[in-house]
């Protein structure tokens, strides 16, 4: 476990194949591989079928006709509304959507972290999450690269033999080709370390082939070993580490950077439309060559204004937190 | 009227709303809420503040025993780490839920239907091609089947308030049962809890003991019955409804001046 | 359970809370954070049919030998280098004590099972073993034991074909809760938030599942404190029921960042519990005879206590020391 893992974000993302399926870390705004995803538009990846939640990070792949289908439970960005481009391709029957519960995706996740093929839950019963009619996992299997990841049905119903709780849905585990996290820290062999909310992170990314990392700064592996307690991604979980500083912008980092709002908003209004997408991305992502070019035109200056404070971890609104 | 309420005229829907809820929520003090993203968020700081300092909040997205020193923007707004028991991740988040640990779940949703039944994926009759695609089920599936209660919040629309939801996201007290899909009671899937209120811009509904259908229990200041019934999409029973307590100055106030004085959710 | 609660109380008083028939669930593994002060009040309380959960090992062993234990549920025996665990062995041996063996994942997915509110899960673990032996469950007789039957599942284990991912034949393995868990640690603040250094073992999952938590910890700091670092703490204080100042309360288990483990006296333990003699001479002697935990302490004496004190920055003590 010596070897280094960094390398650059266009390698990174060069391993990433069309048809896999992809989980990305973070949830709605919070530590989204932003840059990871502006490089797989850039890379003009395909029918990438998306699991878990989508907001701004999946919607750029929507937009970027990246994305085959989706599979997931939360399709906003937020307090910006719902992912736009998800929502307009949605409802032009472009997109192939298949709806499963939050804490259906932490038991399939959690079910694939153990090595187990399903976990019992009475998750989504009644719900219209069980409507055959409405099942589109037949379809995200076509698109799907790797057809064994998947499981040959949604769920099945049983009698629970042990405790007495009568019908229980049997969910399958979530597996998946790649899961890039967005991270705070991570060692060049990997150890990574998470402050605030872990998302679905530390369940993910042992359930994926390939595991990127995304860092907002990379640290010596032996600092992170001194208190092991307090890293949440063991190095033998991660393949590829990227130091990728500011790399959930517009997002936020906990301890390092408060939400960009009206970056946030801007890509809100853009998106409304097709040809506002194409503008959008032809400004923040096709002329900015890469993240570097990305930085530099949103300015050092922009960027200051967003830095978290300590003891709080993002930047009260009295000193100019988001509004 | 006394120097100490607010004129109907003097505040908004929206705050109505969230202040009712907020007194709702009187009822939880000291007790385990999973709060939904947007207006809950307000509602349970207001309350926190007001009437129920020692509710105990988890989010989906890992926290327990939050308590931020800002009005967080959603559930996933670093303002909800600092100051929290324990900060994890969502499937430590929602397994308080599936434990049946939550004593009431808070959560917010596009349509409602008489039997309390709330949608969150999409509004039309076409899943492969919706009139208005949302974003999902998120918590409000699990808040649904899991929690001891639910409270919804909701604008009072025709469209909204509506006799059947067109899919079926958090169950409420008629549920379906697959693989058929035909409505049974919640109980015979073996499913506790069920919703007690929805509180809107225009009052707050209950549910009956014996047919579980939606009733009007509390009609705002300024708000009449007739008001109700035009902007329901079902024939809504308005018997038992009574009015409101007007709204105190003072909650007006801790809105506007100490819980979102920049006015981030546009309530006013 | 309210977030302001103040949930400190003695450790007489948080034993009193477990009842005979209790399915119990002792912290860590091993040698390691075992909550050994609350067994040897359990013994004091002279409790009864306990049910233990995980392992029968150094803060399990004592129980068994004193009667205080009348089956197990788990995986694991032995006291790691100190040999088998010798009254659990002793009492297996003599029919008065009932061991059911299951796997160390399934402990594991029983556990979190428990924690996510599931009544099972699958897994391939065990298939094979004698471990699915019908002649070996003792699924009814613990059942029978149980103060709390439903606490207990119908069927140790149930077999079936895997309908997702052509995995053949796989185990449904239920969900173990316990009626109380005891979980000793580094520090915990007034409220029940706890932080563990070093392996959280099952700790982590168990709490969840365990209708009565009792924390024994090191050192009670300020719940402001760790909640600082939200990230750092391993146990929310939703979960805890109960808050103990224990110092020294694994003792002569190890603890990181604060001692390490006292060979020597888990040595003499081992030799002693050979025989249902010296076994009770043991008792007598480190339980009985000291009526609290401090008196305890007391008999160990500081220095050799102060030999044991871990040295940072590896939180244990080097054997150049």
């Amino acid at each position: 476990m010596k070897k280094s893992k960094i390398v650059t974000l266009q390698e990174a993302i060069q391993e990433i194949q069309d048809g896999d399926s992809v989980f990305f870390g973070g949830i709605v705004e919070d530590r989204r591989p932003i840059a990871a995803v502006c490089e797989m538009v850039r890379q003009q990846k395909r029918n990438l079928v998306l699991l878990g939640t989508c907001s701004m990070s999946g919607d750029i792949l929507v937009g970027g006709g990246c994305l085959g289908a989706y599979r997931g439970c939360y399709s906003s960005n937020g307090a910006f509304g719902i992912s736009p481009n998800l929502k307009r391709w949605s409802e032009e029957g472009r997109l192939i959507i298949d709806d499963i519960g939050h804490l259906d995706l932490s038991l399939g996740l959690l079910a694939s972290m153990a090595g187990s093929p399903f976990i019992a839950t009475k998750s989504c019963l009644g719900t219209d999450v069980l409507n055959p009619e409405y099942d589109n996992l037949p379809k995200v299997r076509e698109i799907a690269r790797s057809k064994e990841l998947l499981p040959a049905k949604k769920y099945q119903l049983m009698e629970d033999p042990f405790y007495d709780m009568g019908t229980v849905q049997l969910f399958p585990a979530i597996k998946c080709d790649v899961c890039i996290c967005h991270v705070q820290q991570a060692g060049e062999e990997g150890t990574v370390r998470i402050d605030g909310s872990l998302t679905f992170d530390h369940f993910a990314v042992h359930g994926a082939k390939k595991v990127i990392i995304t860092a907002e700064q990379v640290v010596s592996e032996e600092f992170l070993r001194r208190d092991p307690n307090r890293n949440q991604i063991p190095c033998t979980s991660v393949d590829m580490v990227v130091e990728a500083p500011w790399g959930a912008h517009p997002g936020q980092v906990y301890n390092f950077y408060d939400m960009d709002i009206p970056f946030l908003q801007d890509y809100a209004k853009h998106c409304a439309t097709e040809e506002g997408f194409q503008q959008w991305a032809d400004t923040w992502i096709y002329s900015t060559k890469n993240h570097e070019g990305y930085l530099d035109k949103l300015g050092a200056a922009r960027l200051e204004r967003l830095r978290a404070i300590p003891p709080y971890g993002y930047r009260p609104r009295k000193q100019g937190g988001m509004k | 009227m006394s120097e100490k309420f607010v004129r109907p005229e003097d505040y908004s829907p929206t705050e109505a709303m969230v202040i009712y809820a907020a007194r709702f929520l009187k009822n939880f003090d000291g007790k385990r809420g999973l709060i939904g993203t947007g207006l809950p968020l307000v509602a349970t700081q207001l309350a926190k503040m007001l009437y129920c300092p020692n509710m105990i909040t988890f989010l989906e997205t890992g926290q327990a025993d939050a308590n931020p020193q800002e009005l967080p923007i959603s559930i996933m707004d670093s303002r909800l780490t600092f100051g929290s028991s324990w900060q994890m991740g969502d499937p430590e988040g929602l397994f308080p839920l599936s434990r049946n640990e939550i004593d009431f779940g808070f959560i917010g949703g596009a349509q409602i239907d008489k039997y309390g039944n709330v949608n969150s994926t999409f509004v039309g009759d076409d899943y492969n091609k919706p009139t208005k695609r949302l974003a999902g089920t998120a918590g409000a599936v699990d808040i649904g089947v899991f929690a001891k209660t639910t409270v919804t919040l909701m604008a009072h629309q025709k469209r909204r308030v509506v006799e059947m939801v067109d899919y079926l996201t958090t169950p409420g007290w008629m549920v379906k049962k697959w693989p058929e899909g035909h409505l049974v009671r919640r109980e015979e899937l073996g499913m506790k809890g069920g919703p007690s209120t929805f509180v809107s811009t225009l009052g707050v509904m209950k549910f009956d003991d014996e047919t579980k259908e939606m009733y009007v229990d509390k009609v705002f200041p300024g708000i009449s019955v007739a008001d109700i019934k035009a902007n329901t999409g079902f024939d809504i029973d308005v018997e038992r409804a009574t009015q409101s307590d007007p709204i105190l100055l003072e909650e007006v106030r801790i809105l506007r001046e100490e819980i979102d004085p920049l006015n981030i959710y546009r309530m006013r | 359970m309210q977030a302001k609660t103040n949930k400190l109380v003695s450790l007489n008083e948080a034993i009193q809370t477990i009842h005979d028939g209790d399915v119990l669930f002792m912290g860590s593994f091993i040698d390691s954070r075992r909550p050994m002060a609350a067994a040897h009040e359990i013994i004091r309380q002279q409790k009864k049919r306990l049910i233990l959960l995980a392992q029968c090992s150094l803060a399990e062993d004592i129980l068994v030998g004193s009667g205080c234990a009348a089956a197990w549920r788990g995986c694991y025996t032995g006291m790691a280098t100190f040999g088998l665990s010798p009254a659990t062995l002793r009492k297996i041996e003599s029919g008065d004590f009932f061991p059911d063996e299951i796997g160390h994942i399934d402990i594991i997915l029983g556990a979190m099972a428990a924690m996510v509110g599931s009544p099972f899960v699958a897994t391939r673990a065990t298939l094979g073993s004698d471990v699915l032996n019908e002649q070996y469950s003792r699924n009814e007789y613990i059942k029978d034991l149980a103060g709390h039957p439903e606490m207990i599942p119908h069927q140790k284990f149930v077999l079936m074909e895997d309908p997702f991912f052509d995995e053949g034949v796989i185990k449904l393995q239920p969900a173990m809760p316990a009626d109380v868990a005891i979980i000793h640690v580094q520090q915990a603040g007034e409220k029940g938030t706890a932080r563990i250094s070093g392996s959280l073992a099952f700790d982590h999952y168990f709490v969840h599942g365990a209708r009565t938590v009792i924390i024994t910890a090191e050192q009670v700091v300020p719940e402001e404190y760790l909640r600082r670092d939200p990230n750092r703490n391993q146990i929310p204080c939703t979960a805890v029921d109960m808050v103990v100042e224990v110092p020294w309360g694994a003792h002569p288990s190890q603890v990181q960042n604060f001692y390490d483990t006292d060979s020597q006296f888990i040595k003499d333990y081992v030799t002693a519990a050979k025989s249902e003699e010296m076994f009770s001479q043991w008792i007598q002697e480190w339980v009985f005879k000291v009526n609290s935990w401090d008196e305890y302490l007391g008999k160990l004496g500081a220095v050799r206590l102060q030999k044991l004190r871990s040295s940072p920055p590896f939180g244990y003590r080097p054997r150049n020391i």
